[in-house]
């Protein structure tokens, strides 16, 4: 890492380079083997952390709307009663409870579990000692333990009407009620894979081209109108591909195809001449999303895995 | 009131799953201690400051609030809430296919084990990057610091977890020539 250009790496697959900078670190990228590695190890990370499945059982869900709904009407000014339950039982009380079940079921759980599990059982995962220093070292705004939140920009606006943002962790959304996420079994077709890694480097080639579209040129309507007819054939195959990735339980693949799909479809819909909000607008959306770098990757990784 | 709650419930089901995510990470793996903050998030939201935000706003308060609570909560003693913790975990139900339940833990217990290894300021902004999308202007926003240090923060901990990873790869390696 002692290229002076890691960092920028960084910013790169974040999306938040200049369109000049970007130009000029995947130049430098071509031509420096550190930093090409840097920036695969980099989206590897990204995948590892991005495809953490919170453990969410739905009704833990629908249970924590329906106090929050009812304790806002019913009890405004007890403040976190509705939510901390558990701690307002006398302590005591809890623990000997607590010791009681933690036994029982304990001892069920060893008599339950096949022999591997069991033996990962004894080493419970507790947090580094690391986090508290760092935490106690910077403190957060709000320093006192039953602090108010912070409620940024108080000003009453006339419409307070929200905007549905988009879902940032689509895989959630996918889950079913009382089903805890589990890793999902690889067991797609090596056809199927073979598709999925042509269907990436072509995705991964318009999208590149549809980066570089210049709108000020005269024939960039022309070129905007092959983005529109690529863009269209790949819609029904990306559709495709990502039910058969969802029915074979492969959720990264999914996911890639699952964000990759409205960008199709914008470009498949932009008129004949589009204006250069809306081709921007797209764009950035692509950038942020980092969709060319993970085609990229994956293409390449499923490539491998076929060879 | 009936169509400000419809809206809070649509906003409560997108982003509650991504809130217990992120503080689940955040607090080193600890779902259900994860899953009362990110309900008292939105309990705080829905009581104190779902009228008065402006529009959009309400996911950057909700981040920002859910953190706070982290960090108050690294202050207490963790005893009560590890028992709790071990209570609900060893009350969960048999993994249905113990196999795939082996993996998903392993992998998701490698990930929360290399976090923490991270200052509490690099991993948020991390997780808020990786995980949630944001912008640095985003995160900085959420976090009340700069664009600047975000993006030192995301290079730091990103350049901190590939070296562990490789170190990592290399142990592994030697174990197994």
């Amino acid at each position: 890492m002692n290229c002076s250009f890691t960092e920028k790496i960084s910013s790169l697959i974040d999306g938040e380079l200049s369109p000049a900078e970007a130009r000029e670190v995947e130049r430098h990228l071509l031509s420096c083997a550190q930093c090409e590695e840097a920036r695969a190890d980099f989206l590897n990370l990204r995948n590892q952390i991005s495809s953490f499945a919170a453990s969410l059982p739905g009704r833990v869900q629908n249970r924590a709307l329906e106090k929050i709904l009812s304790g806002g009407r019913t009890k405004p000014a007890a403040s976190g009663a509705g939510v901390r339950w558990g701690w307002n039982w006398g302590y005591g009380a809890v623990a000997l409870a607590s010791i009681a079940i933690v036994t029982l079921i304990i001892g069920l759980n060893f008599y339950q579990r096949p022999p591997t599990e069991v033996a990962r059982l004894s080493p419970p995962p507790v947090p580094s000692p690391t986090v508290e220093p760092s935490s106690q070292a910077k403190p957060s705004p709000e320093p006192e333990p039953q602090q108010k939140p912070e409620t940024p920009k108080r000003q009453p606006t006339p419409t307070p009407r929200r905007v549905r943002e988009p879902k940032p962790g689509e895989q959630f959304a996918t889950i079913p009620e009382d089903v805890q996420p589990v890793a999902p079994e690889r067991t797609r077709s090596a056809d199927a894979q073979t598709m999925t890694a042509l269907h990436f480097e072509r995705a991964e080639t318009l999208l590149r081209a549809f980066r570089n579209v210049r709108l000020d040129d005269p024939d960039a309507a022309a070129e905007v109108r092959y983005e529109r007819k690529r863009a269209k054939q790949l819609i029904y195959q990306n559709m495709m591909l990502r039910r058969e990735a969802d029915a074979s339980g492969d959720v990264q693949i999914a996911s890639l195809l699952d964000s990759l799909e409205p960008i199709l479809l914008d470009i498949a819909n932009l008129p004949d001449k589009p204006d250069n909000d809306t081709v921007r607008v797209i764009r950035e959306r692509v950038e942020r999303k980092n969709i060319v770098a993970l085609l990229q990757v994956n293409s390449t990784a499923l490539a491998r895995a076929l060879d | 009131m009936a169509s400000q709650d419809d809206e809070f419930t649509m906003l409560f089901q997108d982003f509650y799953p991504s809130l217990c995510r992120f503080l689940e990470c955040l607090l080193g793996g600890r779902a259900p201690l994860a899953q009362d903050l990110a309900q008292e998030s939105f309990l705080q939201l829905h009581r104190t400051a779902w009228d008065t935000l402006p529009p959009g706003e309400a996911r950057f308060w909700l981040y920002r609030v859910a953190r706070n609570l982290a960090i108050n909560e690294f202050r207490k003693t963790h005893t009560r809430y590890r028992l709790f913790d071990r209570v609900v975990e060893a009350m969960r139900p048999a993994a249905r296919n113990p196999e795939q339940e082996y993996e998903t833990r392993e992998r998701k217990e490698l990930v929360l084990e290399m976090l923490q290894t991270l200052p509490e300021d690099q991993r948020t902004a991390l997780l808020l990057r990786e995980q949630e999308q944001l912008s640095y202007r985003e995160i900085g926003q959420v976090l009340n610091i700069s664009e600047s240090k975000v993006k030192v923060d995301i290079f730091r901990a990103r350049a901190a977890l590939r070296e562990r990873w490789s170190r990592r790869v290399k142990v592994a390696g030697a174990g197994v020539s």
